[in-house]
């Protein structure tokens, strides 16, 4: 049985990118890394998390002794000396390791609180350690009570819902206005680095058609062919806004390119009154007064920018529900943990002690004769509370040992020495 | 044991559910608003048993007075809203239906009438069909109106670039768009079928088409207000801030149709 769930690592918090890049592994690489770990002396199971921002060990163990072994491979694979690795290093034990790992499959030990990515990689992980049979019973569990979490969290707090990037914010609004982007036909005027990525966001989210305008026509046709889409020129995309629905601005010309008069023609010809228009440039090529204008939504780079200031915010807060909810998970999956491995002792020790019950009784009621059915009731009340006071406190303490494996163990073996199990 | 029983329930179980789906403007957490969807729920079921019991007792629909009027509007506005909650996972509509099918079964239970026994003469085919379709597509018009008003809101926020309570539980305006278009679509079908219904069987049976009373005059008028707003969204004319008042007048009309129910 493993006594010792160990969580050997570095993150972005603790090591530079010099030194996790050293640690890195490849997707390729984990399996034949998995199998040289497995082969360590000692190690029950074992997984692998490595992302950009971590490499972490996962370790199930008989006994501690195993972390030297960790370390030792560690400090081998980053080709520095042990005690440089070692300044870099966390060790988490038991109920840390399961906390640690809730909170980084949830996002909440990330760079950026929340994001979503790093669940997959959890996964992942799992997956590639399940391809190669590294994981014992404990850490299967723990793996698979981990993404469990995570999605509830993430399901529950919403706290991966909200962007926190100026393009990604600007898709979000594409989506508060639109609902699903798909089919849906966006202009992009200039080519500014922002409104690049932002159709870029926008052409990933399924937008169907981007039109391209710049002064520069080459340089609209490049754009254009890199979102698979049309050049068009700067002076004729008066039409243009009347079928697009999201319109990105990003010229470097010193006055409005679009104006009032152009967005209420455009909506005027259309079917469906609602365009979405992101100014990024500055000065503004979009007049402020089209904001006026029913079912047109303008929004400035500053108003993006609060838009993602507001959202980290909402971000940190929903963080803190997720906390509370990651806590109490721990706590229920420890006591699950703790109930699954002192139960068999519990009923053992309950079956040991009936069966002295019922002989001592047999011989008890031998003795005294013939008595009556309620002296005989009485008899065997007074001998079952007896056994169950007897029983009480080693029962309560074995579920209540919720402590780190080894003490449980220690604990349980105590028990059934006093009372003679096997 | 009184007939009533189940109706209390329902409105204890409408009461909390109302409770706490408003609840999570405050605490924006999903399971609040399950808890108060749960809620409202079982106070369905309950309803669903005293309307069964009031027809049962009254061997007719539960459509003679007003409060009966109303806790069926209620039963199918919060039908309507299942039905689009499940397909659509909008939230936000229970902001605004949890307490219009609450006022409506208070409405109920406040107004207490007894059992009505239907007139003889109102036993026609024509009749039923009039109350039936009326009521049902009332039901459908409110919900659309909450949709409506959830664009409105939605809008404002987009506008104002504001973020308020609502905005987390809101759907994407194109959503609430297009629920408010097709409920609003669907129940002005109904209801001016039920119309149709109730003006002939006017006809035959007092040789007049329409007979003026209050409700008559909130029906039409929601009616013609219903027709103007789905003109609006069918011409693509949708303007937020004239819909809205179409929308609030048409509320109140239909409020005033409703109350204007006596026994028939």
């Amino acid at each position: 049985m493993s006594n010792a769930l160990l969580l050997i690592g570095l993150n972005h918090r603790t090591a530079p990118v010099e030194v996790r890049e050293r640690l890195s592994i490849a997707e390729a690489q984990q399996e034949p890394t998995l199998a040289e770990l497995k082969a360590i002396a000692g190690i029950d199971g074992i997984a692998l998390l490595s992302t950009c921002n971590r490499v972490e060990t996962i370790v199930s163990a008989a006994s501690e002794d195993v972390i030297e072994s960790v370390v030792n491979w560690l400090t081998t694979r980053s080709g520095s000396g042990r005690a440089d690795l070692e300044k870099h290093l966390y060790v988490l034990r038991y109920e840390d390791v399961i906390q640690h790992l809730f909170r980084v499959a949830s996002g909440l030990d990330s760079m950026v609180v929340g994001e979503p990515q790093i669940g997959g990689q959890v996964r992942s992980a799992f997956l590639a350690a399940q391809r190669c049979h590294s994981l014992d019973g404990l850490l299967e569990r723990l793996f698979e009570e981990t993404m469990r979490v995570a999605k509830k969290v993430r399901t529950d707090t919403g706290i991966g819902e909200h962007a926190v990037s100026v393009p990604f914010a600007a898709v979000e609004l594409a989506r508060k206005i639109f609902g699903d982007l798909r089919g849906l036909q966006a202009l992009l005027l200039g080519a500014g680095e922002i409104s690049e990525l932002t159709a870029e966001h926008l052409n990933g989210s399924g937008v169907s058609q981007i039109f391209v305008a710049n002064r520069s026509h080459e340089r609209a046709q490049e754009l254009a062919k890199r979102f698979d889409g049309h050049a068009v020129y700067f002076e004729s995309i008066e039409p243009h806004l009347a079928t697009c629905d999201i319109v990105i601005a990003s010229t470097s010309a010193p006055h409005y390119v679009v104006e009032r008069a152009h967005v209420e023609r455009a909506l005027q010809s259309r079917r469906t009154p609602t365009l979405f228009l992101i100014d990024l440039s500055v000065p503004r090529n979009i007049d402020p007064a089209v904001a006026k204008v029913d079912g047109a939504y303008l929004y400035n780079i500053d108003d993006l920018q609060l838009v993602v200031d507001s959202n980290r915010d909402l971000r940190m807060k929903k963080a803190e529900q997720a906390e509370s909810l990651v806590a109490r998970e721990v706590d229920s999956f420890r006591r699950r943990l703790v109930a699954q491995e002192v139960v068999p002792t519990i009923v053992e020790l309950q079956e040991a002690l009936e069966a002295i019950r019922a002989g001592e009784l047999e011989k008890c009621l031998r003795k005294l004769g013939p008595i009556t059915a309620e002296q005989r009731q009485a008899i065997e009340m007074l001998s079952t509370q007896m056994i169950n006071k007897v029983l009480h406190y080693p029962i309560l303490r074995l579920k209540e040992s919720a402590g780190e494996p080894h003490e449980r163990e220690s604990l349980r073996q105590t028990i059934r020495k006093i009372f003679g199990l096997r | 044991m009184s007939p009533n029983i189940t109706l209390y329930i329902a409105l204890g179980f409408y009461a909390a559910g109302t409770l706490v789906a408003l609840a999570s403007l405050f605490k924006p957490e999903i399971r609040v608003q399950h808890l108060g969807l749960g809620l409202m729920i079982a106070g369905w079921v309950s309803h669903t048993v005293w309307i069964g019991t009031v027809c049962t007792i009254s061997k007719h629909p539960p459509l003679t007075n007003l409060p009966e009027a109303a806790s069926f509007i209620a039963w199918t506005v919060f039908l309507a809203e299942i039905f689009l909650f499940f397909r659509y996972r909008v939230h936000a509509a229970s902001f605004f239906v949890y307490p219009l099918v609450l006022i409506l079964l208070t409405v109920a239970a406040v107004v207490r009438e007894p059992f009505a026994q239907m007139n003889p003469s109102l036993r026609s085919g024509l009749f039923t069909a009039h109350v039936l379709l009326s009521t049902v597509g009332v039901a459908a018009l409110l919900v659309g109106l909450a949709f409506t008003t959830l664009a409105y809101v939605q809008d404002r926020s987009l506008k104002s670039k504001q973020r308020g309570a609502l905005w987390e539980w809101i759907p994407s305006l194109n959503v609430c768009r297009t629920l408010s278009y097709r409920t609003l679509a669907i129940g002005f079908s109904i209801y001016t079928l039920g119309l149709v219904a109730g003006i002939l069987w006017s006809y035959r049976t007092t040789a007049e088409l329409v007979n003026l009373q209050v409700k008559q005059i909130g029906a039409i008028v929601a009616w013609v207000l219903f027709a103007m707003l789905l003109q609006l969204f069918i011409r693509g004319a949708y303007r937020a801030r004239r819909t809205m008042v179409i929308s609030a007048c048409a509320f109140v009309a239909t409020l005033i149709a409703i109350l204007g129910i006596h026994h028939v």
